[in-house]
């Protein structure tokens, strides 16, 4: 049951995409072990070390201490998100020159389909890898580097895309399949992780080889016990399970906290400045919400979270700040929060919505598209509630991990 | 070393029809006048209706992040940073 077909998806990822467009824009950087985190401190987690980090060992998920024990001449810089963006979409262009069917999976890697151009066989497959390999370090800058990976699905794309950091370019096919799954351990495998990993062991399967060679009902019944252990059997055979466009069921921010606190007052002011944040988002989207989930996570390492429906539609901030307080009122004191994240869920574009006799909600709805034009106009946060004053440098642009970091879905 | 300001500068820009870009050549800073080598990286920032211009630019020893704002046609220095760590 294995895919024998011509190998025609292509996984592109840049190569520790944060840190190397920090080098790119700074010369002085270069050849210097660089990591970007989240913030200069000690306590801040790293988003992607450079090459010259990694040799040090230093791991994306790491603090900065850490690293610096291991590297004490490290240097730490933020993200620069405005740049990191446009490097996505220059990067995007390029791709696009080269098959219609582009789609990009995370702010550092694309995923481009060759699947309806017949002609374009594997030798062509290559020379195009190798063009774009060097268009990104024409167009781009030339301390930009990508790994390419070749195979008949996005998986093992992904898998061969990772093969030879930095700078790599690898073809899976059926022929060599089982000699590149025998050279690497489970947690290579993208989707893989120590949990996943733990389940399979209890099952006997402690490489990926083993993973390969295991029965579908083994893995169906026994080690997922859903379809998803089908999905890793065709998806392990080079089967395509995972061309898929989930469709958006929520928007949601999060922040963590420099200074921990559980001062309500102090958490309030941080909770609306999110919903400021995420009713930006909801609305330039064209959607109401129907419910808020609100977790915080302590510094005790517990996680509080609860949700709240809500029978009239929220679209203003005021409106889903209101429903985000009320939730956030039933968390008990205690302990101090570290990390708070705000979600509305149940979303749906309104079909125009009952009037109120004294047409409240449309008047409040036509204020918060006024003060979404100013602040399009003038920038973010240029006319915000009386609470956020003084919070300018609070809950900054970030990229989101995955999916939602993309630009058109712009966390600022 | 790393030197955050947001000062205003002089800029003495060059406009490449070929590229169909203008190109800073030297910024005065502290009364010293830097000719520029590289450009490391450019790119566009849109805040609010206002389109920014920002170049990452070397003069062989330091790197200069440097913005220029379209609206008020203004230069303005954010960064510097030496290379001695």
């Amino acid at each position: 049951m294995l895919n024998t077909h011509e190998p025609r998806i292509v996984h592109v990822d840049l190569n520790s995409c944060f840190a190397t467009v920090a080098q790119q824009a700074y010369r002085t950087l270069r050849g210097k072990p660089v990591v970007v985190a989240a913030y200069e401190t000690p306590g801040a987690i790293i988003l992607a070390p450079s090459i010259e980090a990694k040799r040090f060992g230093i791991k994306t998920g790491m603090s900065v201490q850490d690293a610096q024990l291991l590297c004490p001449r490290i240097i730490v810089r933020q993200p620069d998100v405005g740049m990191v963006r446009d490097v996505h979409i220059k990067f995007q262009s390029i791709c696009q020159d080269y098959s219609p069917d582009v789609r990009p999976k995370s702010i550092d890697e694309f995923v481009i389909d060759f699947t309806s151009m017949k002609h374009v066989g594997l030798r062509e497959l290559v020379r195009i890898s190798r063009d774009i390999k060097k268009r990104l370090r024409q167009d781009v800058g030339e301390w930009m580097r990508c790994n390419v990976g070749i195979a008949t699905n996005r998986f093992l794309a992904k898998v061969a895309a990772g093969l030879h950091k930095p700078d790599g370019l690898d073809v899976i096919t059926h022929v060599n399949l089982l000699n590149v799954l025998g050279a690497i351990t489970l947690l290579d495998l993208p989707g893989i992780n120590v949990r996943y990993h733990a389940r399979l062991n209890t099952h006997g399967i402690f490489t990926p080889l083993d993973f390969y060679h295991a029965s579908m009902m083994t893995l169906k019944r026994g080690v997922f016990q859903s379809i998803v252990g089908y999905h890793w059997y065709l998806r392990l055979r080079g089967w395509e399970v995972d061309a898929v466009d989930f469709q958006r069921k929520t928007y949601g921010q999060q922040y963590a906290l420099g200074k921990k606190t559980n001062d309500r007052r102090e958490l309030s002011r941080i909770l609306l400045k999110l919903c400021e944040k995420m009713g930006r988002r909801l609305r330039r989207k064209g959607y109401v919400s129907h419910g808020i989930h609100i977790g915080c996570v302590e510094t005790n390492g517990t996680y509080w979270h609860k949700g709240r429906k809500s029978h009239q539609p929220l679209y203003t901030t005021q409106d889903l700040f209101n429903e985000a307080q009320y939730v956030l009122n039933e968390r008990p004191p205690e302990p101090v929060v570290s990390q708070i994240s705000v979600h509305c869920y149940d979303i749906e574009k309104p079909i125009g919505s009952q009037s109120t006799l004294f047409d409240m909600e449309n008047k409040q709805a036509r204020v918060s598209k006024a003060l979404d034009k100013i602040n399009d106009r003038y920038g973010e946060f240029t006319i915000t509630p009386a609470l956020m004053m003084n919070m300018e440098k609070l809950v900054l642009d970030r990229i989101a991990f995955g999916r939602g970091g993309l630009p058109g879905e712009v966390q600022g | 070393m790393r030197i955050r300001t947001n000062e205003l500068v002089k800029v003495l820009t060059v406009y490449d029809p070929d590229q169909g870009r203008t190109i800073p050549h030297r910024i005065k800073w502290q009364n010293t006048v830097h000719t520029i080598r590289t450009i490391s990286y450019y790119h566009r920032e849109r805040r609010g209706q206002s389109i920014f211009h920002i170049y990452h630019v070397n003069d062989g020893t330091c790197d200069f992040r440097i913005l220029c704002d379209s609206e008020s046609l203004s230069w303005k220095l954010e960064e510097v940073i030496d290379g001695i760590d």
